[in-house]
């Protein structure tokens, strides 16, 4: 084979190149980098909860805004070892705020997103399958939906009812994290459906829940995490969102109240920079992490991207 | 119109129509889901919290009628509904008693500005950025710099918010901490009142399309790596048209037109998050209004703010959507064969 | 002095694996006014070395060695620099693309895309003189002005194709590229495209060299033919010196490839063994009774009835013209697509009130090739999969270890090594490769029935005739009766025993092919067998577009099926009681 022809050669390299390169083209670095980083903020609720006293996220628990350690606050106190990260004007150590906080963030995200993608991939198939009145309604309802910040509503629903609990919290912003994985796996399954390999299936007599779940699912794999993740994020920002407006839980710490706090009390302009930097800067590393999950997973089901 | 067939401008005003309807069930719906009266603990929480309490009664009976709980549910709606439709969300609690719309009617012109322009600003830096990334005669140092760019495309804009005031207005002091324009100045038509709007305004905007151009940087990328592949590029470059013009006319053009429909996807957060970014520079617009109400727990204010964002985002949806087919030939041709 | 001059012609595509050699060494010398082909399957460089005359190579293609030398001033096209290149594109050198379908700007109304052009080369030319030129350039390849105004989604694939070859002349280059610009067009459109193309190239006089791969085509479109393959130039000279004489063996195989309709078969006809009897119901293997597929207001297919027993393996052809409903046909049989009017039974039973079980009996009965091989096997999984899968559920196996066995043995029956394919992924292998795994698993689960639709027309051309003896073969020596879907009525000639004739859902001309192709009666056939080009100097093929109007008027003037003769085990009706009813 020495001589072998451009034309069919070049993408037969590049499949093979990029079975090489790699074995798998789910190993990709942007995906474990982003896995990684995001495996380290649970790890840190984790062992966090294991090594520090997570009693002192309560108020007064603390002096009251100490700097981290090696700075000095306006009063010229320094940080004390015993609250590395500081602690906040309410009397609160902010290392045990962020054990405590980021992983109930993430928490929300992810339990939101998950059930938001379960009902996708319900109404997402029903659309595509049962077609007729069923798919009308499906569709409608999700292009009518899409468009309707979910931020509003969750604050008039919040408004009415005060205290939530981080799960219904979750609960509340899955209402609004289906339409986009609907819209896409019905989009699919309609483009799928007049496949040959569908086609190949229905002639080897597989039944419908063949179809759906073992020829089409795994081929829509790559783009359900991606929806997944990309709802993940969108649900926190909506989750931080009500709570640096005053909403959301109220009794249990997530980076969003913390923030909510430090602004209340005018920590930016008493430069108390730690008390909103710190929880900002490990919801930025979160969204970076989730970012690059998802050009990872991009690049996994659109090999194109990878040439750039 | 514009030789846009019926069918399609009626389909997109329904579900204009359904999008409003909707949202504004939802806001009535929601306070009634809950087995107490809405009302009692409301007033109940307003006097807990220390917020103006006296004549409560009386709060108690606009309330009460605000909920309609003498009224049956089915005129109850239909009553909420017509308020709805002539913009009529009563009074509000904190402010007593001035009409709801007016304290709207101050705020919005604020936000709309804001929003246009950060919008407008952000699609098109963000869709610019996303062609440069793909075509090929993007100078090197470009290609290296866009991408490093991308590391701000997922972070909310309340997090960009407070980076940038804190490090532009708390410690540079470049620019104004909070408000939309100086105490100082009168508001009108002139050079210092302008300027005082322009550099309050500055910020917030900043802190919109700093982080949500990424997203259509990511998107124009997608779409220009499969424009590039298309014939009708190989073939305009066969044609020896210029670089750029191949660029302009055939590339982008025909990228961009998915992205004009993203943004009916995307713009219920855009607009979420410059709820949050007005709320943190206390800029005079709805998210400050929003904010204040969420404080003093006044339910009317929540609730026709909430309405009349929805509103305004179904209402750009309907622009875009309208304006579709004057980009994007085709779909006069798929409206008329459906 | 020549248009084109290619001496010692390499060109690399630097791979991660290595430099892949697409052409190496390959001389060529193309004289002004003349027709040059380029012929070979895809892979043999062809397109490749065409594109290096406009330095268009994809990806990281590049000429290594060698010198193209343009026009009477021998412009060495490799030392241009871009600038001059990009001016060098449509002025002199124009390239007319395969893909007609998606090689116009979505967005830009016809006639802008003719201006551009020509601003891009002459700068700023008043509006006027663009539009005289623009349609001129329209009415010279047989559209009218107004054509100019339109977006390309409101033409016609003939239509975009004939903009594509406006395009091309436009600026009177001094030679013309045509890369297979008519292989998206059916038979008829085909000829009149590729006399336009004709037409207005020998009008201004420019050097042409068409790409392509069917030898019939070139045979009647060009002066010269260069034969190539694996990158290397194997044959040239005059079109009748190749055709008549040729010297390299595989050129030989490509001429007699093309099957010819009253040729030599290219299926070895010895008797494999005797076919088995595989029906034994009584009833009728497959019958429409008075079938008619409406969409909208559109009739797909007319009211028809027939009848296929399964007493003696058969293959019935149905022939036709995208649009003719043919896949239509194939749909309804196979239970996919309900008819609007009438039945579909299969052994005495509804197709489509099937209860479950029956309805997995017929599927085992009735399978299915497609024409698109890249489609039918699921990424997901490897390709041993769409093998194993039926022939569990239809509970044919009896351990994995039989099943393998099964497999490897159809492989072996199509010519494919099963240690090699079956547990690769769909990706890993060419289309033949594929398409032929889907005869083996149509062989596997032996069917008494299978539809073949268009199986062969992605396929390369060389890899046709095995492909579709491979098919044959399952009739003959695995007793399957066969529904050959095919718009390519050579190859029907040759498979079937029966040929149907659709035009716009309607059968035109039924009976045995030996009459209905060897000797056409209706219009319709008569005018798609003579569209048909064949590596034959002597045949006319030129087409008049008056003369093809008249005959398009007598051919919808035709409506009645003309019956040429019958064969045992099968009978054809139209209309009748059920056309009553509808009309």
């Amino acid at each position: 084979m020495a001589e072998v022809s451009a034309q069919t050669q070049a993408p037969e390299g590049e499949a093979k190149g990029r079975f090489n390169r790699f074995d798998n083209p789910w190993l990709n670095p942007k995906l474990l980098w982003g896995i990684g980083i995001l495996l380290g903020i649970v790890l840190l609720g984790l062992i966090g909860r294991m090594l520090w006293n997570t009693e002192l996220v309560f108020t007064g628990s603390t002096p009251l805004r100490l700097p981290p350690v090696g700075f000095e606050n306006l009063r010229g106190q320094p940080g004390e070892a015993a609250f590395p990260l500081g602690t906040d004007g309410a009397g609160r150590d902010l290392l045990a705020l962020l054990i405590i906080g980021a992983p109930n963030t993430l928490m929300i995200g992810a339990v939101a997103s998950l059930i938001g993608m379960t009902t996708g991939i319900i109404l997402g198939f029903s659309a595509g399958f049962i077609g007729g009145r069923t798919d009308d309604v499906i569709r409608i309802l999700s292009d009518v939906m899409i468009t309707i910040p979910p931020l509003l509503i969750l604050v008039v629903f919040q408004s009415v009812y005060g205290d939530v609990s981080l799960l219904l919290m979750a609960f509340l912003i899955a209402g609004f994290m289906w339409q986009s994985p609907t819209r896409l796996i019905r989009a699919q399954v309609l483009s799928m459906r007049e496949s040959g390999y569908v086609k190949m299936a229905q002639l080897s007599g597989a039944s419908t829940a063949h179809i759906m779940f073992r020829e089409m699912l795994p081929n829509l794999i790559p783009y359900l995490f991606g929806s997944f993740i990309a709802n993940v994020t969108t649900a926190i920002v909506t989750a931080v969102g009500l709570e640096v407006l005053g909403l959301g839980p109220q009794r249990i710490p997530t980076l969003g109240r913390v923030i909510y706090d430090a602004i209340n009390s005018g920590a930016l302009i008493q430069n108390l920079w730690w008390w909103w930097g710190l929880p900002t800067a490990l919801l930025a590393v979160m969204f970076i992490a989730l970012l690059l999950i998802n050009l990872g997973l991009d690049e996994i089901s659109n090999p194109r991207l990878r040439k750039i | 119109m514009f030789g846009i067939p019926r069918s399609y401008l009626f389909n997109r005003f329904v579900t204009f129509l359904l999008t409003v309807w909707i949202a504004a069930t939802l806001i009535w719906i929601i306070p009634r889901l809950s087995p107490v009266d809405p009302a009692e603990v409301m007033l109940g929480r307003m006097a807990s919290g220390g917020a103006f309490v006296e004549g409560s009664e009386q709060i108690l009976q606009s309330l009460r009628e605000r909920f309609g709980l003498n009224d049956p549910l089915v005129i109850q709606y239909f009553k909420y509904m017509w308020a709805v439709v002539t913009f009529d969300f009563g009074v509000s609690v904190a402010s007593f008693p001035t009409p709801v719309w007016t304290l709207i009617a101050q705020a919005l012109p604020w936000t709309l500005g804001l929003m246009i322009l950060s919008l407008i600003i952000t699609f098109i830096i963000g869709n610019a950025l996303g062609a440069f990334m793909v075509w090929e005669r993007t100078p090197r140092p470009w290609k290296v710099v866009i991408p490093s760019l991308m590391i701000f495309t997922s972070i909310p804009p309340i997090l960009s918010g407070l980076l940038l005031m804190y490090i532009f207005s708390v410690k540079l002091r470049w620019f104004p901490l909070t408000g939309s324009y100086g105490l100082t100045v009168t508001p009108g038509w002139n050079w210092d009142f302008i300027a005082s709007v322009l550099t309050h305004g500055f910020l917030p905007a900043l802190s919109i399309v700093v982080v949500t151009f990424g997203f259509w940087t990511l998107g124009m990328r997608g779409l220009m790596i499969s424009v590039q592949g298309e014939d009708y590029v190989n073939l305009a470059k066969a044609k020896g048209l210029k670089p750029r013009y191949i660029l302009y006319k055939y590339m982008v053009r025909n990228a961009i037109l998915p992205q004009v429909t993203a943004f009916a996807l995307k713009i219920g957060l855009l607009v979420s998050g410059q709820i949050l970014v007005e709320r943190i520079f206390s800029y005079n617009g709805m998210g400050k209004l929003l904010y204040d109400a969420i404080l003093d727990q006044d339910f009317a204010v929540i609730q026709g703010v909430s309405f009349i964002i929805i509103l305004m985002t179904a209402l750009s949806v309907l622009i875009v959507d309208m304006l579709y087919p004057l980009i994007d030939p085709r779909i006069r041709h798929q409206a008329e064969a459906a | 002095m020549p248009v084109l001059q290619l001496t010692d012609i390499c060109i690399d595509f630097p791979t991660t694996k290595g430099v892949v050699h697409a052409v190496s060494k390959l001389n060529l010398t193309i004289e002004p006014g003349r027709r040059v082909g380029f012929i070979g399957e895809s892979g043999s460089g062809k397109t490749t070395t065409a594109l290096s005359v406009m330095r268009m190579l994809a990806g990281s293609g590049h000429v290594s060695s060698g010198t193209i030398r343009l026009g009477a001033d021998e412009t060495d096209v490799l030392a241009l620099s871009d600038e001059e290149m990009r001016k060098t594109r449509l002025k002199r050198v124009s390239y007319i693309p395969q893909g007609a379908m998606n090689s116009l700007n979505p967005i830009m109304r016809i006639e802008h895309q003719l201006w551009d052009a020509i601003i891009a080369h002459e700068g700023k030319v008043a509006r006027d003189e663009l539009k005289r030129r623009s349609d001129e350039a329209l009415e010279s390849v047989g559209l009218s002005g107004h054509t100019g105004r339109l977006y390309p989604h409101e033409l016609s694939g003939g239509m975009k194709q004939r903009v594509c070859i406006a395009l091309g002349v436009i600026l009177r280059p001094e030679l013309i590229i045509a890369d297979e610009p008519t292989s998206a067009l059916d038979v008829v459109t085909q000829r009149q495209v590729m006399q336009t193309l004709k037409d207005v190239q020998s009008g201004i006089g420019s050097a042409l060299i068409l790409i392509g791969h069917d030898m019939g085509l070139m045979a009647q479109s060009v002066d010269e033919l260069a034969v190539l393959k694996n990158g290397e130039l194997v044959e040239i000279g005059s079109v009748r010196q190749i055709i008549e004489d040729p010297q390299h063996p595989y050129t030989q195989q490509l001429i007699s490839s093309v099957p010819l309709v009253g040729g030599e078969s290219f299926l070895d006809d010895t008797v494999g063994a005797p076919p088995i009897k595989r029906s034994d119901s009584g009833h009728p293997l497959m019958e429409f009774q008075g079938v008619r597929k409406d969409y909208g207001d559109v009739t797909a297919v007319h009211p028809m009835s027939f009848k296929l027993d399964g007493e003696k393996p058969k293959i019935i052809s149905i022939v036709g013209q995208s649009g003719s409903g043919k896949s239509t046909m194939g749909g309804i049989m196979l239970g996919f697509t309900p008819p609007s009017q009438g039945k579909v039974m299969f052994e005495g039973q509804d197709v489509y009130r099937m209860g479950p079980s029956a309805t997995l009996e017929f599927r085992k009965n009735v399978q299915a090739v497609f024409q698109d091989p890249y489609a039918c096997f699921n990424p997901f999984y490897r390709v041993n999969h769409a093998l194993k899968f039926p022939y569990k559920r239809f509970g044919l196996a009896e351990s994995d270890a039989q099943v393998e066995a099964k497999m490897a043995e159809a492989c072996e029956a199509v010519g494919l090594d099963p240690a090699i394919v079956l547990h690769r992924f769909p990706h890993e292998l060419s289309g033949g490769q594929r398409q032929r795994l889907i005869v083996a698993r149509a062989l596997m689960l032996s069917p008494k029935l299978l539809i073949a639709d268009e199986p062969v027309s992605m396929v390369d051309a060389s890899l046709r005739a095995t492909i579709l003896k491979n098919i044959y073969d399952l009739k003959d020596r695995y007793g399957i009766s066969i529904l050959y879907i095919t718009h390519d009525l050579a190859t029907a000639y040759h498979v079937s025993d029966y040929v149907i004739v659709l035009f716009h859902g309607r059968v035109a001309e039924a009976g045995p092919p030996k009459q209905v192709i060897g000797d056409p009666q209706h219009p319709y056939t008569r005018m798609l067998i003579d569209a048909i080009p064949w590596p034959d100097l002597k045949r006319p093929w030129g087409a008049d577009p008056a003369e093809d109007a008249r005959r398009m008027e007598e051919v919808r003037g035709h409506t009645e099926t003309i019956f040429r003769g019958e064969v045992p085990g099968f009978e054809l009706s139209t209309g009748g009681e059920m056309r009553m009813a509808a009309e």
